[in-house]
């Protein structure tokens, strides 16, 4: 805009003193403006973006990362990526195989966040003028609830309450593989992997454990009529069991599910908090 | 809190998106436009750029931090004061300039942001414009061009952040020359508008001839070998040297001192230079024996005068000059005046009239103005004067008696001519007998006077150097010449040069002829001699530097309606809108598709991969003598299916197989694959001469 402005006080200038250099300069200008919308044009020409693979691990109100895969056929530069009205991202160069940015979204909300279509922009080479597109990448990313930090509820649904502390928790026992150790003399024989002493690993003792006492089971606290407080109360005993390594499951709404622990069960877990009331949809995971 | 470390984050950033890089190209641009504008920056202006500058280098070399925000403002706002007071003085359009500078410079100091770079780019290139103003010959246009690249470098360095200075002055230098087709076709196409309103005046050094003339200041003119205006004539017309007196000022008073021009003139010429539009002057000028059906019209000579800038508004025309161009007035002692003064080269078409009389009729004041002489001076003159007034009663005998006189006498025309007392015509004509053509021709006005003949005197200048290569005529300043013009009865006012009896070899062959150049014009330049008139060779070079001068004087300074419409016809025939509009619509696409093919947005399918390219090359064209390869056909298979086809051939496709073949297939080391593609693409021109020479050989003995 300012380099319009710029050409048509130039325009004036050069017919006031009716000087042929100033108008060619203004002219030389308005060229080289044409110029650049056809090298801002080819700067996005040829863009590839594509979806990264995510693993959803925000929670409300934070900051959430969407990786995006962009790939050019020839060099580009300066290529400005955003949701709308999201913090922009610059890709400084584009060129050879495809590199990951980070998009950004500020001021997340609890459920299944569609930021809609990536904005790709582009101001190279002069600044003069904007290319830009959108890009429906179909991008899709759960948001969890809040954790908010309470005590009370652990308990609700354990049906057996004596020691809140360790029940869901697995002990050394003898139901479950649970994995294998170095050996320690004394140990019983039984317990040797005798497969990996074969393979040449070194002796190595078989564990096992077993879950003491019943699973938990967490439940949204239907009495409370702060539906997104109840969540996030949910969602904080869901981080706390799993940071505890301790075996419970969820009931919520229609959905339940089973007793376990892991990374994948936290996912599974904080994902139906953060799509309830919406969580009938069997959402994947691997 | 979160405010504090978001605005100091975006400080930060913004810091981070000027790159050293940047800075730098922003040092260079920052002198490259300022150097060419040194004459119009003021003492305080420069001593505060470059303050700003080494300020600038510090924060790049990271000696010294930003300045306060406040101190910036502050020496703006006082420099912005101080040169408001003093605009009077230097002239508005100087003031206006140097504010920008200023403005640029400081604005360069405090450079936070991308955007204040852009700010900063823009000033730039309207600072660019504003030396358009003063310096508009090839050599400085070019020069402008260079500037204007590197400024479009500084763009280019904000958006490409890599530290590479060749990349961006590629990119630049591409992006310009992709620029330059269409920048053209619209300097051709867009209609030039006539000034929409006022504007300061440039302020230009007043420069060639003055208003009064004395026994000293014509001299001084003769030391410059500027261009004073370039003529060129319509037609092949080359008038002889002795005819072109070029007049610019006539001046009737005056006052045993120096001659200067009449008030009344001087109150017309004002009175039409301060005309607003509205009002015609209040005294009319035109005389009634201007009426054009009075002009012989035979013996009328057009030619169009590209006058230097002067910064004076008088015109050059040869005998009784009119122009019919705006802005230019007629005076009713036959000369040209522009309406304002003439501060960048000035084109304008003339038609002379060269037997016409000028004013048969003089009007009784103007008789007693033109008889009129300073009192009791010069008596020895005066009772000179009236011998020939006694000897011959006719005043045309008594003119060429008195021109005579000169010859007769042993005067001699010199440039350093010996000193005058009070008695000046006196001193020079009875004692001296020595002078240059104002000695001259004072003594005749003043003796023609002397004898009841009006007589006044005429200043301007005589010759022109022609240029063979080009076709025109350059009048320099070192031609300045004064001249006498007497009315007569029914033949109004005659021309007498009196310089032409004493040095007629000044007149008919012209200056250059009369005078050394180094006593003269070039005495004050040292390398005069080397530059002018010393070889044949460097003469040549000279009139072709010349030569191309003079034509972007004419087709780009001089491009104005009348030549956009000679141009536009040239191309287009008949100039209708519609055409115009078409024109300029495929010129864009045109431009448009060049751009885009070269900036790679469009490909035309082809293989990257030379040597396929060389091969397919081969058999595209077998493939017009029937003898196309098949989809499924394997280069040894079709090298046989060829040979048998057409034995001639046999030898080299099959050397053309076995390279493509080795190259395709094989596993080579670098040098052998650098040689035998060396080889493929020769042998694949060599096929292809071959192939056509058959094919023409063919049609030969077929027709």
């Amino acid at each position: 805009m300012a380099w319009l402005l710029l050409l048509l006080m130039l325009f004036l200038l050069g017919t006031n003193y009716q000087n042929n250099l100033v108008m060619g300069l203004s002219f030389l200008l308005l060229s080289i403006f044409n110029t650049c919308i056809l090298y801002s044009y080819r700067n996005l020409a040829g863009l590839t973006l594509s979806r990264a693979q995510t693993t959803a691990n925000t929670f409300a109100g934070q900051a959430c990362y969407v990786p995006v895969h962009i790939a050019s056929k020839h060099n580009s530069y300066e290529v400005k990526l955003n949701f709308s009205e999201q913090p922009i991202e610059i890709a400084k160069k584009v060129f050879g195989p495809p590199q990951s940015a980070l998009l950004n979204i500020l001021h997340t909300h609890r459920g299944l966040l569609k930021p809609g279509r990536v904005k790709v922009e582009s101001r190279y080479p002069l600044g003069l003028c904007r290319a830009w597109s959108y890009v429906d990448l179909d991008i899709e990313q759960v948001i969890f609830a809040t954790p908010i930090q309470n005590n009370i509820s652990l308990a609700i649904s354990s049906q057996d309450s004596s020691e809140i502390e360790d029940t869901g928790r697995l002990v050394t026992g003898v139901d479950e593989f649970s994995g294998l150790k170095d050996y320690v003399k004394g140990e019983s024989l039984k317990q040797v992997a005798w497969k990996q002493v074969a393979q040449g690993r070194g002796m190595l003792t078989k564990e096992f454990q077993q879950p003491q006492g019943t699973p938990l089971w967490l439940t949204l606290d239907t009495s409370s009529d702060d539906l997104e407080l109840s969540l996030s109360k949910l969602a904080w005993q869901t981080e706390q069991l799993s940071s505890k390594q301790q075996i419970f499951g969820l009931k919520l709404g229609a959905n339940s599910i089973e007793p376990a622990k892991g990374e994948v069960h936290r996912i599974a877990v904080q994902t139906q908090i953060a799509l309830y009331p919406n969580n009938l949809r069997e959402v994947n995971h691997d | 809190m979160i405010s504090d470390s978001l605005s100091s984050k975006a400080k930060r950033t913004a810091q981070i998106s000027i790159s050293r890089h940047t800075l730098m190209w922003l040092l260079i641009t920052n002198v490259a436009i300022l150097s060419p504008l040194y004459q119009q920056v003021t003492v305080w202006s420069l001593a505060i750029c470059t303050i700003c500058i080494i300020w600038r280098v510090g924060i790049y070399l990271g000696k010294v931090a930003r300045p306060p925000r406040w101190l910036v403002t502050a020496l703006a706002f006082f420099s912005a004061m101080t040169l408001a007071m003093v605009a009077n003085k230097i002239g508005v359009l100087t003031a206006l300039i140097n504010l920008l500078i200023l403005g640029y410079a400081l604005k360069y100091i405090e450079m936070r942001s991308r955007r204040d770079v852009q700010v900063v780019v823009l000033a730039g290139y309207f600072l660019i414009a504003l030396t358009f103003l003063q310096q508009q010959s090839v050599w400085s246009s070019l020069h402008l061009l260079l500037v204007t690249l590197i400024n479009t470098c500084v763009l280019i360095s904000l958006y490409h952040d890599e530290n590479n200075f060749k990349y961006a002055v590629k990119l630049g230098t591409k992006i310009l020359l992709q620029s330059v087709p269409l920048a053209i076709i619209l300097f051709i196409v867009l209609p030039r508008l006539p000034p929409l309103w006022m504007v300061p005046p440039q302020g230009a050094a007043k420069t060639g001839l003055s208003n009064t003339v004395s026994f000293s200041n014509i001299t001084e003119l003769t030391r410059s070998s500027e261009l004073a205006f370039r003529a060129t004539f319509v037609g092949d017309y080359q008038p002889i040297n002795a005819s072109l007196y070029w007049r610019a000022l006539v001046m009737e008073d005056y006052d045993g001192k120096q001659w200067q021009q009449n008030a009344s003139i001087t109150a017309a010429e004002n009175a039409f230079a301060d005309k607003t539009s509205s009002k015609e002057p209040t005294r009319t000028l035109t005389m009634p024996s201007l009426r054009m059906e009075n002009l012989d019209s035979d013996t009328a000579l057009s030619y169009s005068v590209i006058a230097e800038p002067s910064g004076q508004h008088w015109l050059f025309g040869l005998d009784r000059a009119t122009s019919q161009d705006s802005g230019i007035k007629m005076l009713a002692d036959f000369r040209l005046y522009a309406s304002t003064p003439i501060e960048q080269q000035k084109l304008y078409n003339v038609t002379s009239f060269t037997n016409a009389n000028l004013q048969v009729e003089l009007p009784l004041a103007q008789q007693q103005l033109n008889l009129r002489l300073p009192e009791g001076q010069n008596p020895r003159t005066l009772a000179l004067a009236q011998q020939f007034a006694k000897r011959y009663p006719n005043a045309e005998d008594r003119l060429t008696a008195m021109m005579r006189y000169f010859t007769e006498q042993p005067y001699f025309y010199t440039l350093r001519p010996p000193p005058v007392g009070k008695q000046q015509i006196d001193d020079f004509l009875l004692n001296n007998k020595a002078g240059f053509c104002v000695h001259y021709a004072s003594a005749f006005a003043f003796m023609a006077r002397a004898t009841g003949l009006p007589a006044r005197l005429v200043s301007g200048y005589q010759g022109g150097e022609y240029n063979q290569a080009a076709g025109y005529f350059s009048i320099y300043q070192y031609m300045a010449h004064a001249w006498v013009e007497v009315w007569l009865v029914d033949r109004g006012w005659v021309r007498f040069d009196p310089t032409a009896m004493i040095a007629p070899e000044r007149i008919e062959q012209g200056f250059d002829a009369f005078f050394d150049p180094q006593q003269s014009y070039l005495a004050d330049s040292p390398f005069g001699y080397l530059g002018l008139q010393s070889s044949e060779f460097i003469k040549q070079l000279r009139m072709q530097f010349a030569s191309v001068d003079y034509f972007w004087s004419v087709w780009v300074l001089g491009f104005n309606t009348n030549k956009q419409q000679r141009v536009l016809e040239e191309v287009l025939g008949e100039v209708t809108r519609t055409k115009l509009a078409i024109f300029l619509i495929v010129s864009l696409g045109i431009v448009g598709l060049s751009i885009a093919y070269s900036a790679g947005l469009i490909q035309f399918h082809r293989s990257s991969d030379k040597h396929l390219n060389a091969y397919y090359a081969v058999c595209k064209l077998l493939k017009k003598d029937n003898l196309a390869r098949e989809y499924n056909e394997g280069p040894q298979a079709y090298n046989q299916r060829v040979a048998l086809a057409n034995p001639s051939l046999a030898t080299d496709f099959n050397k053309f197989t076995d390279y493509y073949i080795a190259i395709q297939y094989q596993v080579l080391n670098k040098k052998a694959q650098k040689r035998l593609s060396r080889l493929l693409i020769k042998q694949s021109r060599r096929l292809k001469f071959i192939i056509i020479k058959q094919k023409l050989a063919l049609n030969k003995t077929n027709t």
